[in-house]
Protein backbone atom coordinates (compact mmCIF):
# COMPACT_ATOMS: atom_id res chain seq x y z
CA UNK A 1 0.00 0.00 0.00
CA UNK A 2 1.68 3.53 -1.15
CA UNK A 3 -0.33 7.09 -0.45
CA UNK A 4 0.83 10.72 -1.65
CA UNK A 5 -0.48 13.61 0.92
CA UNK A 6 -0.33 16.83 0.05
CA UNK A 7 1.08 18.59 3.22
CA UNK A 8 1.08 21.76 1.90
CA UNK A 9 2.03 23.38 -1.24
CA UNK A 10 4.98 22.40 -2.71
CA UNK A 11 5.56 19.65 -0.36
CA UNK A 12 4.26 16.40 -0.41
CA UNK A 13 4.51 13.02 1.74
CA UNK A 14 5.00 9.47 0.70
CA UNK A 15 4.07 7.08 2.99
CA UNK A 16 4.04 3.02 2.35
CA UNK A 17 5.81 0.74 -0.36
CA UNK A 18 6.85 1.80 -3.34
CA UNK A 19 7.47 -0.99 -5.28
CA UNK A 20 6.77 -2.89 -8.41
CA UNK A 21 3.25 -3.56 -8.09
CA UNK A 22 2.19 0.78 -7.82
CA UNK A 23 5.02 2.04 -10.00
CA UNK A 24 2.33 2.38 -12.72
CA UNK A 25 -0.64 3.98 -10.41
CA UNK A 26 1.99 6.19 -8.74
CA UNK A 27 3.89 7.53 -11.89
CA UNK A 28 0.25 8.32 -13.07
CA UNK A 29 -0.64 10.46 -9.86
CA UNK A 30 3.23 12.06 -9.59
CA UNK A 31 2.23 13.48 -13.59
CA UNK A 32 0.15 16.33 -11.36
CA UNK A 33 3.27 18.07 -9.99
CA UNK A 34 4.00 20.70 -12.20
CA UNK A 35 6.37 23.24 -9.73
CA UNK A 36 9.21 22.29 -7.77
CA UNK A 37 8.17 19.67 -5.17
CA UNK A 38 9.75 18.72 -1.45
CA UNK A 39 9.17 15.11 -1.06
CA UNK A 40 8.60 14.06 2.74
CA UNK A 41 9.95 10.84 3.25
CA UNK A 42 9.62 9.91 6.64
CA UNK A 43 6.98 7.66 5.96
CA UNK A 44 8.31 5.42 2.89
CA UNK A 45 9.37 2.04 4.40
CA UNK A 46 10.67 0.82 1.12
CA UNK A 47 11.32 1.50 -2.40
CA UNK A 48 12.82 -0.86 -5.06
CA UNK A 49 14.06 -0.17 -8.34
CA UNK A 50 10.56 0.12 -10.14
CA UNK A 51 10.03 3.19 -7.31
CA UNK A 52 13.45 4.74 -7.99
CA UNK A 53 12.74 4.75 -11.49
CA UNK A 54 9.09 6.27 -11.18
CA UNK A 55 11.24 9.32 -8.88
CA UNK A 56 13.84 9.59 -11.41
CA UNK A 57 11.15 10.04 -14.52
CA UNK A 58 9.73 12.91 -12.02
CA UNK A 59 12.96 14.44 -11.66
CA UNK A 60 13.87 14.61 -15.35
CA UNK A 61 10.67 15.86 -16.25
CA UNK A 62 11.17 18.65 -13.32
CA UNK A 63 14.22 19.60 -14.40
CA UNK A 64 13.62 19.96 -18.05
CA UNK A 65 11.36 22.91 -17.18
CA UNK A 66 13.39 24.81 -14.42
CA UNK A 67 12.22 22.85 -11.64
CA UNK A 68 13.41 20.81 -8.61
CA UNK A 69 12.74 17.62 -6.75
CA UNK A 70 14.46 17.42 -2.92
CA UNK A 71 13.67 13.93 -1.05
CA UNK A 72 14.13 15.07 3.05
CA UNK A 73 13.75 12.98 5.99
CA UNK A 74 14.86 8.98 4.42
CA UNK A 75 15.04 6.01 6.81
CA UNK A 76 18.09 4.71 6.59
CA UNK A 77 17.56 1.40 4.40
CA UNK A 78 15.51 3.66 1.60
CA UNK A 79 18.89 5.60 1.38
CA UNK A 80 20.70 3.34 1.64
CA UNK A 81 19.00 1.97 -1.83
CA UNK A 82 19.01 5.39 -2.93
CA UNK A 83 22.89 4.85 -2.28
CA UNK A 84 23.24 1.66 -3.88
CA UNK A 85 21.91 2.96 -7.50
CA UNK A 86 24.15 6.01 -7.12
CA UNK A 87 21.79 8.97 -6.74
CA UNK A 88 22.18 9.80 -3.44
CA UNK A 89 25.03 11.84 -5.25
CA UNK A 90 22.56 12.87 -8.35
CA UNK A 91 19.64 13.92 -6.30
CA UNK A 92 18.92 16.54 -3.65
CA UNK A 93 18.27 14.69 -0.32
CA UNK A 94 18.81 16.46 2.87
CA UNK B 1 14.64 -24.37 4.38
CA UNK B 2 11.09 -23.24 3.52
CA UNK B 3 9.80 -23.01 0.36
CA UNK B 4 6.63 -21.45 -0.86
CA UNK B 5 4.59 -20.97 -4.29
CA UNK B 6 3.32 -17.52 -5.50
CA UNK B 7 1.03 -16.78 -8.28
CA UNK B 8 3.05 -15.46 -11.23
CA UNK B 9 1.75 -11.85 -11.02
CA UNK B 10 2.83 -8.64 -9.14
CA UNK B 11 -0.34 -8.71 -6.99
CA UNK B 12 1.82 -11.49 -5.06
CA UNK B 13 4.08 -8.95 -3.94
CA UNK B 14 2.33 -8.59 -0.72
CA UNK B 15 2.30 -11.73 -0.02
CA UNK B 16 6.05 -12.50 -0.79
CA UNK B 17 7.14 -9.54 1.72
CA UNK B 18 4.58 -11.45 4.66
CA UNK B 19 6.46 -14.56 3.71
CA UNK B 20 9.89 -12.92 4.34
CA UNK B 21 8.68 -11.52 7.69
CA UNK B 22 7.34 -14.56 8.80
CA UNK B 23 10.86 -16.09 8.37
CA UNK B 24 13.01 -14.15 10.01
CA UNK B 25 10.82 -13.67 13.26
CA UNK B 26 10.95 -17.77 13.53
CA UNK B 27 14.59 -18.00 12.76
CA UNK B 28 15.16 -14.82 15.19
CA UNK B 29 16.79 -12.57 12.64
CA UNK B 30 17.55 -8.95 12.67
CA UNK B 31 13.64 -8.09 11.06
CA UNK B 32 15.39 -5.34 9.33
CA UNK B 33 16.90 -7.78 7.26
CA UNK B 34 13.32 -8.73 5.88
CA UNK B 35 13.74 -5.63 3.93
CA UNK B 36 16.62 -6.99 2.12
CA UNK B 37 14.76 -10.39 1.14
CA UNK B 38 11.96 -7.63 0.19
CA UNK B 39 14.39 -5.80 -2.32
CA UNK B 40 16.07 -9.05 -3.53
CA UNK B 41 12.78 -11.14 -4.05
CA UNK B 42 10.90 -8.56 -5.57
CA UNK B 43 13.36 -7.80 -8.70
CA UNK B 44 14.25 -11.31 -9.31
CA UNK B 45 10.17 -12.09 -9.26
CA UNK B 46 9.24 -9.24 -10.79
CA UNK B 47 11.93 -10.63 -13.63
CA UNK B 48 10.27 -13.75 -13.66
CA UNK B 49 6.89 -11.91 -14.12
CA UNK B 50 8.36 -10.28 -17.10
CA UNK B 51 10.40 -12.52 -19.04
CA UNK B 52 9.72 -15.97 -18.31
CA UNK B 53 8.15 -17.07 -21.24
CA UNK B 54 5.79 -19.90 -21.06
CA UNK B 55 5.91 -20.69 -17.26
CA UNK B 56 3.71 -21.86 -15.22
CA UNK B 57 1.08 -20.52 -13.26
CA UNK B 58 3.42 -20.11 -9.76
CA UNK B 59 6.96 -19.16 -8.90
CA UNK B 60 8.50 -20.63 -6.36
CA UNK B 61 10.54 -18.88 -3.55
CA UNK B 62 12.91 -20.90 -0.86
CA UNK B 63 14.49 -19.71 1.85
CA UNK B 64 16.80 -20.98 4.55
CA UNK B 65 18.95 -20.50 7.30
CA UNK B 66 22.21 -21.66 8.48
CA UNK B 67 23.71 -19.02 10.46
CA UNK B 68 25.17 -16.63 9.33
CA UNK B 69 24.15 -16.71 5.89
CA UNK B 70 20.45 -16.42 4.49
CA UNK B 71 19.47 -18.17 1.00
CA UNK B 72 16.90 -17.05 -1.08
CA UNK B 73 16.14 -19.34 -4.08
CA UNK B 74 13.54 -18.02 -6.55
CA UNK B 75 12.52 -21.19 -9.01
CA UNK B 76 10.52 -20.38 -12.23
CA UNK B 77 9.37 -23.97 -13.96
CA UNK B 78 9.13 -24.77 -17.63
CA UNK B 79 10.53 -21.56 -19.31
CA UNK B 80 12.92 -20.66 -21.56
CA UNK B 81 16.38 -19.34 -20.33
CA UNK B 82 16.70 -15.64 -19.08
CA UNK B 83 19.41 -15.28 -17.25
CA UNK B 84 19.10 -11.83 -15.26
CA UNK B 85 22.82 -12.47 -13.76
CA UNK B 86 24.09 -11.77 -17.35
CA UNK B 87 23.29 -8.53 -17.38
CA UNK B 88 25.72 -5.66 -17.63
CA UNK B 89 26.80 -3.34 -14.44
CA UNK B 90 25.00 -0.38 -13.78
CA UNK B 91 27.44 2.91 -14.32
CA UNK B 92 25.92 4.31 -11.41
CA UNK B 93 28.46 7.76 -12.33
CA UNK B 94 26.53 8.21 -15.59
CA UNK B 95 24.48 11.50 -15.50
CA UNK B 96 20.59 11.32 -14.20
CA UNK B 97 19.43 12.80 -17.98
CA UNK B 98 20.77 9.65 -19.15
CA UNK B 99 19.72 6.95 -16.30
CA UNK B 100 16.78 4.27 -17.16
CA UNK B 101 15.59 2.16 -14.84
CA UNK B 102 17.03 -1.15 -17.01
CA UNK B 103 19.36 -2.89 -15.23
CA UNK B 104 19.02 -1.42 -11.97
CA UNK B 105 17.09 -4.41 -10.28
CA UNK B 106 19.70 -6.82 -10.64
CA UNK B 107 22.47 -3.98 -9.67
CA UNK B 108 20.52 -3.60 -6.47
CA UNK B 109 20.57 -7.47 -5.77
CA UNK B 110 24.23 -7.30 -6.56
CA UNK B 111 24.81 -4.75 -3.86
CA UNK B 112 22.49 -5.83 -0.66
CA UNK B 113 24.21 -9.60 -1.64
CA UNK B 114 26.91 -11.42 -1.07
CA UNK B 115 26.42 -14.12 -3.90
CA UNK B 116 24.11 -14.55 -6.84
CA UNK B 117 24.06 -18.12 -8.86
CA UNK B 118 22.03 -18.65 -11.89
CA UNK B 119 21.43 -22.30 -12.88
CA UNK B 120 18.98 -23.71 -15.78
CA UNK B 121 18.57 -27.19 -16.25
CA UNK B 122 15.03 -28.76 -17.45
CA UNK B 123 14.18 -26.04 -18.64
CA UNK B 124 13.74 -24.79 -14.60
CA UNK B 125 15.11 -21.55 -13.97
CA UNK B 126 16.83 -21.10 -10.45
CA UNK B 127 18.54 -18.37 -9.04
CA UNK B 128 19.79 -18.52 -5.87
CA UNK B 129 21.26 -15.54 -3.63
CA UNK B 130 22.91 -15.75 -0.42
CA UNK B 131 23.66 -13.22 2.38
CA UNK B 132 25.47 -13.21 5.74
CA UNK B 133 24.11 -11.55 8.18
CA UNK B 134 24.09 -11.02 11.80
CA UNK B 135 21.29 -12.87 13.85
CA UNK B 136 20.01 -10.63 16.68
Amino acid sequence: MFEIRVLEPGTIRLAGRLDASEAERVAQELLAIQGSVRMDCSELDYISSAGIGVLIELFKRLQSSGHTLTLVNLLPRVRNIFRYAGLDRLLTIE
Amino acid sequence: MVARTFPRNLGALEAIYAFHREFVAACGIDPEVAYDLDVIAEELFTNMVKYGRGGRREIEIELEWAAPTLAIRLRDFDVERFDPTAAPPVDTSRPIAERRAGGLGIHLVRQIADRIDYDYQGRDSTITVTKKVVSS
